[in-house]
């Protein structure tokens, strides 16, 4: 149970992650709400794959951590995109969407 | 990610583990809040609004767990969790515990200890600077394969002539003594005359003094000496002025030029205390031979280069004696030449003991297996409970580890043991035995073995446990059908572990057979009630003196009480053979390309055959009364059996003449005066050979009769009769040591010391694979008769006798072993070849070793079998069938 829902969908998630965090700092069920929101329902992002993901990228040094409190005023870890989170983002966009062209290309020919 | 980063992230997670437990506690704690405002803004209740967030998170252990897994060092923290489980385990169960640790420690340990001598005998270079230069070099006839010393000839001409080498050097026969006097009572030490170069091919640096300079070894040179650091401790006090102190070595007057460390051993094979300078005469002939020779190959030159040239150096010599047998030059690696009479029966042994560990092995995995069908149920409640079958066996295997590993930790105990054992009461007459010890190399050994054991015999039981039958154990465990394919694993297992132990039951049933064999050899002398020494006189005797000492100490001996005979030779049975020569009989012929005859050549006393018990088949023994010491006076020689046969078939080979040495139609001729039995001189397991025995005090042999073994027959005991010799002989010269004293029954036992040693060893080790055979056979059958006690008890129920129950459990018994049998008996057709040289006329199949062994097995393991089995004829059918 451990390994089952990350292989396909880890790098995608990790990305996704990024991508939220990109416009502002955010807590963890925020992330989640944000890209439940965003791709209107399509991705629904449990907890057991959010918290794993949020350490991965915390230990690569993609995105930093602190207390602060929410607006409703309880404490909350938030998230921060870092200059190497940036970058990273950047690179898995590219790489990203020259994947997802050519695998258009594949299903449509 | 860099691995620097993943490192350092992972131990600082390891560092602060409960305070980033907490925090994330802390953080799903508001996961959880948030989430349940977000529903209450989306207008549910709040007490609803909670529920649901908390049936989102899902179960929040899980949660954890994942987050805990992301990082390396999780593995790291299972591992020890693991390891702490299983060491629980063992001690839950320390009956269980207390069998397979010793098993694997008697395993391990055997095998440790077999190859550290294998490690440091065989496997590691010599202790002295690039070993790899080091050479042995001598000749052999042409056709030979064996390398033989080299003539005093052949080796000034190499020693002049070669260009391979930046030294090389002789030593004398290894095995050698000087008789030393003037520090004491007179006494034999153990030493070796060696040539200028020989410690400057060692690179040894002398703990004080010097090694022989270049050219001590001329003629005409005073005599140096360097002795041995336990030498220089023992005999001299370690005196710190020894230098230029003297020792008389044999009556002659060497000066102590260095002390060499107590770690240089060579020859290697035994003690040596002093290295004399040896004195190279300018070759007059080509004999005498017996020179070992030693060299350094210059860098960058191959032993291959360096063998050609010292085979055209040789064939210069040949060219030069003419009349000479034509000799090849031959080269091995010094490390090749020094054990290589061992290597065959240690690497016997390696191959012996891992097989003992394999049956143990096996063992061990049998008990694992029967406690797994116990485990089944264990392990289905973890795998319910969400547990991948990849982390059971991964917990199963580190249990094993953990059992492997503390048995290897036992087993290095053992090991230490056994090797200080073999050391202490072993064959000491092995080489580099002073470097065997327990190392990193060892060490590392035994690290394998003990992890690959524990993956072994842990790896079926481990997969058996795992599988994935949920349902079967968790309903049920007494009546474990799920158990069947653990039951196959576990009978193949056995059959396998019949098979081995069969193996190496036949190789000590063959060794046993050859040893026998070889025990029973009989030497041709009768071997009760005599007592040998060896005596040197100093060259203070001139040659016509010799015999003269001789005569006069033999008469006086002769006339002890209690003794029957007193005589001298220069060689003695079984194995201490000093020369070999060649010989021509009459009408022979002399060409020069015929292969060498060779016998076993000795000048003897007229009473030796008499002391020894040697029959006479015809003619006569020498008499005192032969005329034989003038230039002029006729020579005469006995010879024995086999040279009789051989050489005189169909006619009469007293009046005979033969000539020795090398080929020669002017060497003067011997007569046969005297046919004798056959005597082994080189070892019980040689071959018949001719010999020639010739009178001590005849004309040329006078000069080779100053060391000598005295053989005395004597009714009286040895303790009566040796101080009686020594004061005979102290009276007549009191520098002269009796050396080497023992009874002919002693020197027959040490002949056979290596032979017995090895053939106790692997009997040892194949009683031992019976014994463990015999354990998992009787473990098996127990726990089948157990599993079936149901349908045993059924049985009796509806009728079946006695009888029939105890056919049906030895049958199980019996099909395994059949099987086994089988494939030992495939096994040990193919492998016991590589013992052919270690057995004395027994066959690699000798039908008896073969079928003795399969018969002594049979009967062990159908008593294995039995009781068990009848244990079965006693169930109770009421009881069985009250047990569901």
């Amino acid at each position: 149970m451990t390994d089952k829902n990350t292989a396909l969908v880890q790098g995608t998630l990790d990305m996704l992650i990024l991508k939220t965090l990109a416009l502002e700092p955010m807590h963890a069920h925020g992330i989640g709400v944000r890209i439940e929101q965003i791709s209107q329902g399509v991705f629904l992002v449990n907890a057991g794959s959010l918290f794993p993901a949020l350490k991965r990228l915390e230990r690569a040094g993609w995105v930093e951590s602190d207390w602060r409190s929410t607006e409703n005023s309880r404490r909350a870890k938030y998230y921060v995109l870092t200059a190497a989170g940036r970058k990273q983002l950047k690179s898995e966009t590219r790489d990203w969407k020259t994947q997802s062209v050519a695998i258009a290309r594949i299903l449509e020919a | 990610m860099s691995t620097f980063r993943k490192l350092t992230a992972g131990f600082k997670e390891l560092m602060r583990k409960k305070q980033s437990e907490s925090e994330l506690d802390e953080e799903l704690n508001a996961y959880v809040q948030n989430a349940a405002e977000t529903k209450v803004r989306d207008g549910a209740t709040p007490e609803e609004a909670l529920r649901l967030a908390r049936l989102e998170v899902g179960g929040r252990e899980t949660v954890k767990h994942q987050v805990r897994a992301v990082g390396w060092e999780f593995a790291l923290e299972v591992f020890a969790q693991d390891v702490r489980y299983g060491v629980r385990m063992l001690l839950k169960s320390p009956l269980f515990a207390a069998v397979a640790l010793t098993t694997i420690a008697i395993g391990v340990g055997a095998n440790t200890a077999i190859f550290s001598l294998v490690d440091s005998i065989l496997l590691r270079p010599l202790p002295y600077p690039e070993p790899q230069r080091l050479v042995a070099a001598g000749t052999n006839q042409l056709g030979d394969s064996q390398m033989s010393p080299m003539g005093n000839a052949d080796f000034l001409a190499w020693r002049d002539r070669q260009q391979s080498f930046e030294q090389v050097a002789v030593l004398g026969g290894a095995g050698g003594s000087f008789a030393l006097s003037g520090l004491g009572e007179p006494e034999r030490i153990p030493g070796v005359d060696v040539s200028a170069d020989f410690f400057s091919i060692f690179r040894i640096a002398p703990l004080k003094g010097r090694g022989f300079y270049f050219g001590e070894d001329r003629p005409g040179a005073p005599g140096v000496a360097v002795i041995s650091e336990q030498f220089w401790g023992n005999h001299l006090g370690s005196d710190p002025n020894v230098l230029n102190r003297t020792l008389t070595l044999d009556g002659k007057q060497y000066t102590i030029v260095g002390v060499m460390p107590a770690d240089f051993r060579f020859p290697p094979r035994e003690t040596v205390d002093v290295w004399a300078i040896r004195t190279l005469n300018p070759a007059t002939a080509r004999p005498p031979f017996g020179l070992h020779a030693l060299g350094r190959l210059k860098p960058k030159v191959s032993m291959r280069q360096a063998a050609a040239e010292l085979d055209q150096i040789v064939s210069q010599v040949n060219a030069q004696y003419p009349s000479s047998t034509p000799l090849a030059g031959v080269m091995m690696p010094m490390k090749v030449w020094m054990v290589s009479e061992v290597s065959t029966a240690l690497l016997v042994l390696l191959g012996a003991i891992a097989l003992l560990l394999l049956i143990a092995v096996v063992n061990v995995a049998n008990l694992l297996l029967a406690r797994a069908t116990i485990r089944q149920r264990e392990m289905a409640v973890r795998m319910a409970l969400g547990a991948s079958r990849k982390r059971v066996v991964r917990q199963l295997l580190t249990e094993s580890a953990v059992l492997s590993l503390l048995g290897g930790v036992l087993g290095l105990l053992l090991a230490y043991l056994a090797i200080r054992a073999f050391l202490a009461f072993g064959p000491g007459q092995m080489p580099r035995l002073n470097e065997v010890g327990i190392n990193s190399g060892v060490l590392l050994f035994t690290f394998v073995v003990c992890v690959g054991s524990g993956i072994l015999f842990g790896l079926a039981p481990a997969l058996e446990t795992s599988r994935p039958a949920l349902s079967d154990p968790l309903k049920d465990a007494n009546r474990s059908s799920s158990s069947a394919s653990a039951h196959r694993t576990h009978r193949a297992l056995l059959v396998f572990q019949v098979a081995l132990a069969l193996l190496l039951m036949i190789g000590s049933g063959l060794l046993i057979r050859s040893f026998v064999r070889l025990s029973d050899v009989s030497p041709g002398i009768q071997r009760d009630h005599v007592i040998t020494a060896a005596l040197s006189l100093s060259n203070k005797y001139s040659d016509p003196q010799i015999p003269q000492f001789w005569k006069q100490f033999l008469e006086k001996v002769q006339a002890l009480p209690s003794v029957e005979a007193a005589g001298i030779s220069m060689s003695l049975p079984p194995n201490l053979l000093e020369i070999t020569n060649p010989f021509t009989v009459e009408g022979q012929g002399y060409d020069p390309h015929r292969k060498l005859q060779l016998a076993d050549e000795m000048s003897v006393s007229p009473d030796y055959f008499r002391a020894l018990g040697i029959p006479l088949i015809k003619g006569r023994f020498f008499s005192p009364a032969d005329r034989v010491e003038g230039e002029k006076d006729p020579k005469i020689v006995i010879i024995n059996q086999s040279m009789a046969k051989q050489y005189f078939s169909g006619r009469d080979p007293i009046g005979g003449r033969i000539q020795t040495g090398d080929p020669n139609p002017s060497s003067p001729w011997e007569t046969i005066v005297g046919v004798v039995g056959d005597v082994k001189y080189s070892g019980l397991d040689s071959g018949s050979k001719p010999t020639i025995y010739v009178p001590y005090n005849e004309n040329g042999w006078a000069g080779w009769a100053w060391s000598m073994y005295l053989v005395v027959r004597s009714s009286g005991s040895a303790a009566q009769i040796v101080p009686a010799i020594r004061a005979e002989l102290a009276g007549m010269d009191n520098t002269l040591p009796l050396a080497h004293v023992r009874t002919m029954d002693e020197l027959l036992g040490a002949s056979l010391v290596q032979q017995r040693f090895r053939t106790w060893l692997i009997t040892g080790f194949a009683a031992l694979a019976l014994l463990l055979s015999a354990i998992g056979i009787y473990a098996l059958i127990s726990y089948s008769v157990s599993q079936r006690t149901r349908e045993i008890g059924v049985r009796v129920a509806l009728g079946a006798q006695r009888s029939n129950v105890l056919r049906m459990v030895l049958r199980e018994g019996l099909q395994l072993l059949v099987f086994g049998l089988l494939l030992g008996w495939v096994g040990a057709f193919s492998a016991t070849r590589v013992m052919r040289s270690l057995l004395y006329s027994t066959s690699t199949t000798d039908a008896v070793s073969f079928v003795a062994t399969s018969i002594t097995l049979i009967v062990v393991a159908l008593l294995a079998c039995y009781i068990p089995a009848r244990r079965a004829t006693k169930v109770d059918p009421m009881v069985a069938l009250r047990y569901e």
